[in-house]
């Protein structure tokens, strides 16, 4: 046996592209991927619209007092949507991240030159992108349908923060499921569970007091009932009854600033583990 | 499986000067092992050294190991121990540089499908940082050597299993990767798409000083394209050279018996005249013996044997007969 070792010459340092571009790089082709699958996109509009065209002026017939705070009950269900909008839509792309690990190109993504994480950040880029339009085209429906939002400066900012947090904390969730379930199927089933349900003891409907001591408990817990409360202390109801249900403080300000801290917390949580899981399921 | 023979040494010399930026080893492998967490030891201390510009194969059956050991240096997979150099990085510490130096086509398409060719081609460049007007260019020089021209808008939905996988070694080459990696590029492809994809990567040896690693279980793909082969086995390398040593190792000529009911006792005949050399190895009812002496006098002796043997015949030896050489069960005949 001959053993030959060669004087190991170092080559000069290769480059690989600067991150920024990198990421550019990778949000333009879940941009491109996405406009190629329309249902990613449309698909979860479909039941939040026909909630906020349909259901909600059909309930606030049924329900002629108004919502908590005053606000009209069409109106408050409308925005109760969007976290029912929000879900449906960061599932929906965690689709794409099952179809990029089995049918599509993620083994080139993880050979090139680039931080991994890089490649969940460009389609959560993406996955931002797409709630954005998605809640603006539920907000424009539900404008044209009646409802009636009380828009301010500070309460916009607030209702953005929200969105944006919702969204990543959602995303966060979707990439975990799809890089750890193995097939799109058992994926879609799980659906309902992680989409749904949350949103039903989440003040959607209902103030989380409606509900059982115990129930509205877990309830408070939830993020989705922190975002629905902040959208709403938003857009809806400057005195934030949502928020006051929540935490029981008398100052506003101070239970929307809790509520968006619990939610940024839970969104780069998720975020850190989301990271965590798709760099372990891409080396092994 | 003991190690029969490992010459971890140099590439044959090739013609021309050295290429640019290809001093030092392109790979240096020593000592790499991989231990899933199921305790699977799918690659068992693997050592070598590939040159600058070298066409080098790993050869062995599905799970011998071949891909792993790619993906460990595709930094896909985390070795348990040992080290890999690609063109000069760790691939355990330097992974983005080892990454940026290499490219992969994978075993099976790994293209997104929905866009099209040139997309796919624009993305590899991109994600290698290579700036849009030399993509631009390296892009139109491969779909014309590549016989892409007339595909590259097209979505990759629509391009047939070898128009996906020429595709995929164009883009592969776009980053002008100093060491490309190619994980069974022609598994699944029919035998005139195999043939045709043989002779482009063929070519790319002579308009290029990348270094290639080919992983293969088709002999005569490593035969073909190979400046040297490591057949590979339960995660070891069992045999390191080029094909023409690895074949001379076998002699001019091989006997190949069937249906004979005493292996053992026909190679110890056989050894007894002087007629058989080197190790004789048998796969199923089929016994394959490196001849010393003539052919004639071989089967000769072995007709006068009489022992039921169906047949014998008498050929050169192939890259098939290496490696079930030094895979299969070798008998003595003491």
């Amino acid at each position: 046996m001959t053993t030959l070792t060669l004087p190991l010459v170092r080559p000069a340092p290769t480059v690989g592209p600067r991150p920024l571009a990198a990421w550019a790089a990778l949000t333009r082709r879940r941009i491109a991927l996405s406009a190629h699958t329309p249902r990613e996109v449309l698909a979860p509009l479909v039941t939040p619209i026909l909630f906020a065209l349909v259901i909600a002026p059909a309930l606030a017939r049924l329900i002629p007092t108004s919502g908590p705070g005053g606000v009209d009950y069409s109106s408050y269900v409308i925005i109760g949507t969007i976290g029912l909008l929000i879900p449906l839509s960061c599932t929906f792309a965690g689709i794409g991240v099952i179809v990029d690990r089995t049918a599509g190109a993620r083994r080139e993504l993880i050979a090139a030159p680039v931080p991994r994480s890089l490649i969940v950040l460009g389609n959560l880029a993406v996955a931002l992108l797409t709630s954005l339009l998605q809640v603006a085209a539920l907000l424009l429906a539900g404008w044209a349908r009646g409802a009636r939002l009380d828009v301010t400066a500070a309460g916009f900012g607030w209702f953005a923060a929200a969105v944006l947090a919702f969204t990543v904390f959602m995303y966060g969730v979707s990439e975990i499921l799809a890089n750890r379930i193995p097939t799109q199927e058992e994926y879609v089933g799980l659906t309902p569970v992680v989409a749904i349900l949350p949103w039903f003891l989440a003040g959607s409907l209902f103030p989380v007091t409606a509900m059982p001591a115990g129930l509205a408990a877990v309830a408070r817990a939830l993020p989705t009932t922190h975002a629905l409360a902040l959208l709403r202390y938003g857009l809806l109801d400057p005195n934030g009854h949502g928020l006051h249900d929540i935490w029981g403080v008398g100052d506003t300000a101070t239970a929307a600033g809790l509520s968006l801290l619990v939610l940024t917390a839970w969104a780069t949580v998720l975020t850190a583990l989301s990271l965590r899981t798709f760099r372990r399921s891409a080396v092994t | 499986m003991p190690v029969r023979h490992i010459a971890a040494g140099p590439a044959p010399a090739r013609q021309g000067s050295a290429p640019p930026g290809a001093e030092g080893p392109a790979l240096e492998v020593r000592q790499l092992t991989k231990v899933y967490p199921n305790g699977v030891r799918a690659v068992a201390g693997v050592d070598f050294t590939v040159d600058g510009g070298e066409v080098f194969g790993l050869l062995g059956p599905n799970g011998a190991g071949k891909s792993t050991t790619i993906g460990m240096l595709t930094t896909a997979v985390t070795p348990t121990s040992g080290t890999a150099y690609v063109a000069g990085h760790d691939v355990v510490t330097e992974p983005l540089a080892a990454r940026a130096a290499s490219s992969v086509v994978f075993q099976d398409s790994v293209l997104d499908r929905a866009m099209t060719g040139r997309r796919n081609i624009r993305l590899h460049a991109q994600l290698w940082g290579v700036p849009s007007t030399s993509a631009a260019r390296r892009t139109a020089e491969l779909a014309d050597a590549f016989g892409l021209d007339a595909l590259l808008d097209r979505p990759v939905d629509t391009y047939s299993g070898g128009e996906r996988r020429r595709l995929e070694i164009a883009r592969a080459l776009v980053s002008e990767p100093r060491v490309l990696f190619l994980d069974e590029p022609t598994v699944g492809l029919d035998t005139r798409i195999r043939y045709e994809l043989l002779d482009l990567i063929g070519r790319l040896r002579s308009r290029s000083a990348m270094t290639t690693v080919l992983t293969t279980h088709y002999l005569d793909e490593a035969e073909r394209l190979c400046d040297r082969i490591a057949v590979v086995h339960q995660g070891r390398i069992v045999a390191l050279d080029s094909p023409a040593a690895l074949l001379a190792r076998l002699g001019p000529e091989v006997l190949e018996l069937r249906g004979s009911r005493d292996h053992q006792g026909a190679l110890a005949l056989l050894r007894a005249r002087g007629l058989a050399d080197g190790a004789a190895f048998s796969v199923g009812t089929t016994l394959t013996v490196p001849l010393a002496g003539s052919a004639r006098e071989a089967a000769d002796t072995l007709a006068a044997l009489g022992d039921g043997a169906s047949s014998f015949t008498t050929r050169r030896p192939t890259l098939d007969d290496v490696y079930l050489q030094l895979t299969g069960s070798s008998l003595t005949g003491d």
